[in-house]
């Protein structure tokens, strides 16, 4: 499989993951469940949104690397930066659902961790994902 | 053929080298940064300084810093009633429709207008023309939204406040002269002064509050958080926020769930330092000397939460055996002073002085023993509707049942009625009714004592305090509940005169006795369980006949338990005009129970004063009217 089509792949099934997860959170809503929405789940219901946000955010940022890796001539991503954006949009936004589970009052928990190692994975592969776009855009 | 032109390079917005694009994005967040200092600039404004201003100093930080990573405490406190005891007004917390408010007392005509989300009061002699009006003074500040609000005005004087004259009664949208929200004989003028907020009301309705006297009646008063915030009871957190910035040692703490020592916890404090966190404000307490005063007016106390006695100031404990040369001294200085704040014995009999009581009580004794252990200031059900409930009481789950006491009387579960000789489902074998009755008074209506005590015959006799026997059978004469106590639990049978075997101690009271006495058994007058057994159809003619009582308190609580008889809820009556139109609408109010409400069937019992037909018996009510003990009670709530 080329890494355009794995981009692709993984991005529509993280959409479809997060999306879910965003009915999972209206259902919460819906029932007005204690353990997310009171006040003293204040961290866990900022974990989770931001779970869902990041979540569905990156797994559009896949699509669109998917998308362009097919229609740019001459970019391509190498495997380890093709592994940082795939793997980063992912350990991101678990990090932030894992923080969200068990909370220390206004603190997440430590799966939290996970968030800076998934966005130092992120910047590196979107860093080197704009190299070689500007690269290949100038070639062209 | 011509020569071909080269291809003109398209403008680029985003420069294509490196360091272009590293300049671009710094300059972008430059221009964020300024524009957010700007904005930042313009949002903290210049303090006030027409009234006292919010001014954290020393270790405390405000309330304000505890909520991020606080939110689950952060939200019971600010559903709490402590947190409004003092606000700065604005039309979100002014909880009155004030606007173009007309009000007459002490004198003085009152006019209230809103400008800008801003009320202003005007001031003019009685009947004055409207020329008369004073320079308007904006209200500043409220105390209370609970029960009541009052408001405070600027002054000339820098940030001096002075009170708009009257109290707002939340229950009843009823603004009312503030001399008639407190027991005080109808003769007492306006009990607050201008600086009175500055120099006593801050003492506890605030956070931290430093009055700073700048000459005479003048202060430059501040305080940390406006109302009762999370430092007044965990310490100043200046230290605790600064260490705990570091997610390491945070985190340190949540995973070995070790107490955290650079913030206090009454929680986690025993028995004593626990409740003196509570007693720091909820008591009777004096200031050791005139330096005190001084320092405390100047820089406030340095008690700490955890500490065991406040530096500055101290509680008098006048109750029980060895307290006994207290107490005399006590009298002996200024017996109408201790009259007005305890019962002859020393048990406190005002509200918010529960401290005096608990550390009375024989729980205290035991050293775990806390306000603690039946309230709780921060639920685990921090949803919006459960929180509105418990801020009414703050107590903790079950805590309004037996399991108060059950907690460490573990014995008495399994079968209550051999100890209460009442049915275990009758409000008689509650525990608190027995053990906490409503002997207390304050915010115009009986309050729970809190020094847990058990029923005496004795006590009603020797010291007027009503028992909870007969501030629930209404209809008994003492002698009975004293009968029943010596029977059931081998107290003595004290010396009566003969009106505490013929007459019914309430009936008895609300004629003769003093109108603390008074207000009390109209209280419990209008307490359901009272009424229940007590048999509510004889209490009409009492509660209609104290409509006219001299004291506005006593009247007030009447008019409040008549509302709840039947026939009369929702009962229109001003408890705060002139005489005439008081006995006009007490006679009003009998007229109404005579055709409507008293039964002609129903034969009225002789110990209750009344003939069988309903009416009084003229002559002993009359007698014990006569008798009425007429001393001033000024009960310093």
């Amino acid at each position: 499989m080329n890494t355009s089509y794995r981009h692709l792949r993984h991005g529509w099934w993280a959409l479809f993951s997060f999306l879910t997860l965003g009915v999972v959170l209206e259902t919460l809503h819906g029932f007005k469940i204690g353990w997310y929405l009171d006040a003293d789940a204040d961290i866990r219901r900022l974990m989770f949104t931001l779970a869902h946000a990041h979540g569905t955010l990156l797994a559009l940022v896949n699509i669109a690397a998917g998308v362009t890796l097919k229609v740019v001539d001459g970019f391509d991503l190498e495997k380890n930066v093709s592994r940082a954006i795939l793997w980063g949009s992912l350990v991101l936004p678990i990090g932030f659902l894992l923080g969200g589970v068990v909370i220390h009052e206004g603190d997440p928990g430590l799966a939290v961790l996970l968030v800076p190692v998934g966005a130092f994975m992120l910047l590196y592969g979107t860093a080197c994902a704009a190299r070689n776009l500007s690269k290949a855009l100038k070639s062209a | 053929m011509p020569e071909p032109q080269p291809t003109p390079k398209p403008s680029r917005f985003f420069p294509s080298t490196w360091a272009g694009r590293c300049a671009v994005i710094s300059i972008a967040w430059g221009v964020l940064m300024i524009v957010g200092w700007v904005l930042n600039s313009q949002w903290n404004q210049e303090p006030a300084t027409n009234r006292p201003t919010k001014n954290p100093v020393g270790d405390y930080v405000s309330a304000d810093t505890c909520r991020s990573c606080h939110p689950g405490n952060y939200a019971s406190w600010h559903a709490s009633y402590h947190r409004t005891m003092t606000q700065v007004a604005n039309p979100e917390t002014i909880l009155a429709e004030m606007a173009g408010l007309e009000i007459t007392a002490f004198e003085t005509d009152y006019l209230v207008l809103e400008q800008d989300g801003k009320h202003y009061v005007r001031t003019k002699p009685e009947g004055a023309p409207e020329a008369k009006f004073t320079d308007p003074q904006e209200i500043v500040l409220l105390t209370g939204s609970h029960n009541m609000q009052i408001c405070w005005m600027t002054s000339n004087d820098g940030r001096t406040v002075e009170m708009f004259p009257f109290a707002y009664i939340v229950a009843e949208d009823m603004w009312v002269p503030m001399t008639h929200s407190f027991l005080i004989p109808p003769e007492h003028i306006t009990p607050y002064s201008k600086g009175e907020w500055n120099i006593s009301c801050i003492n506890c309705h605030v956070t931290k509050g430093r009055s700073r006297i700048v000459e005479g009646e003048t202060f430059d008063t501040d305080v940390s958080d406006f109302g009762i915030s999370c430092e007044s009871c965990h310490s100043g957190g200046r230290e605790h926020v600064a260490i705990n910035r570091d997610p390491s040692r945070r985190f340190k703490l949540h995973l070995t769930d070790t107490p955290d020592q650079t913030i206090a916890n009454p929680a986690d404090m025993n028995g004593p330092a626990s409740s003196l966190v509570c007693g720091q404000c909820h008591s009777i307490w004096n200031f050791n000397n005139a330096d005190a005063h001084m320092e405390f007016v100047n820089e406030n106390s340095d008690f700490k939460p955890g500490h065991t006695e406040m530096k500055l100031r101290h509680v008098p404990q006048p109750s029980g055996d060895e307290a006994e040369q207290e107490r005399a001294a006590m009298i002996a200085k200024d017996a109408e002073h201790f009259d007005n704040s305890y019962w002859r014995d020393g048990m406190v009999r005002v509200t918010g002085r529960e401290y005096n009581g608990v550390t009375a009580s024989p729980c205290f004794k035991g050293g775990d023993f806390s306000c603690l252990s039946c309230h709780e200031m921060h639920p685990a059900n921090t949803e919006a509707t459960a929180l509105k409930q418990w801020a009414k009481n703050q107590l903790a789950p079950d805590m309004m049942t037996n399991q108060s006491c059950l907690q460490c009387h573990e014995n008495m579960a399994a079968n209550i009625s051999a100890h209460t000789n009442h049915p275990t489902t009758s409000s008689g074998s509650s525990c608190y009714n027995c053990h906490m009755p409503h002997s207390s008074f304050g915010l115009l209506r009986g309050v729970r004592s809190h020094q847990v005590a058990s029923p005496s015959a004795i006590e009603t006799v020797e010291l007027g305090r009503p028992n909870a026997c007969n501030l629930c059978h209404l209809d008994q004469p003492l002698a009975w509940a004293a009968a029943k106590l010596h029977e059931w639990y081998g107290q003595e049978i004290p010396a009566m005169e003969k009106d505490d075997h013929e007459i019914s101690l309430a009936a008895k009271w609300i004629l003769k006795g003093d109108a603390a006495q008074r207000a009390l058994i109209s209280w419990s007058m209008g307490w359901a369980p009272a009424q229940r057994a007590s048999d509510h159809r004889w209490l009409y003619p009492f509660l209609i006949f104290e409509l006219n009582d001299p004291y506005p308190a006593v009247r007030f609580v009447a008019w409040k338990s008549l509302q709840s008889l039947p026939g009369y809820t929702g009962y229109k009556y001003d408890y705060t005009v002139n005489d005439d139109l008081q006995k006009e609408a007490s006679a009003r109010a009998y007229q109404k129970w005579w055709q409507e409400q008293r039964d002609p069937r129903h034969t009225y019992q002789w110990k209750t004063l009344l003939q069988p037909n309903g009416t009084f018996r003229q002559s002993e009510y009359e007698r014990l009217l006569r008798e009425r003990d007429n001393r001033k009670v000024n009960l310093l709530e």
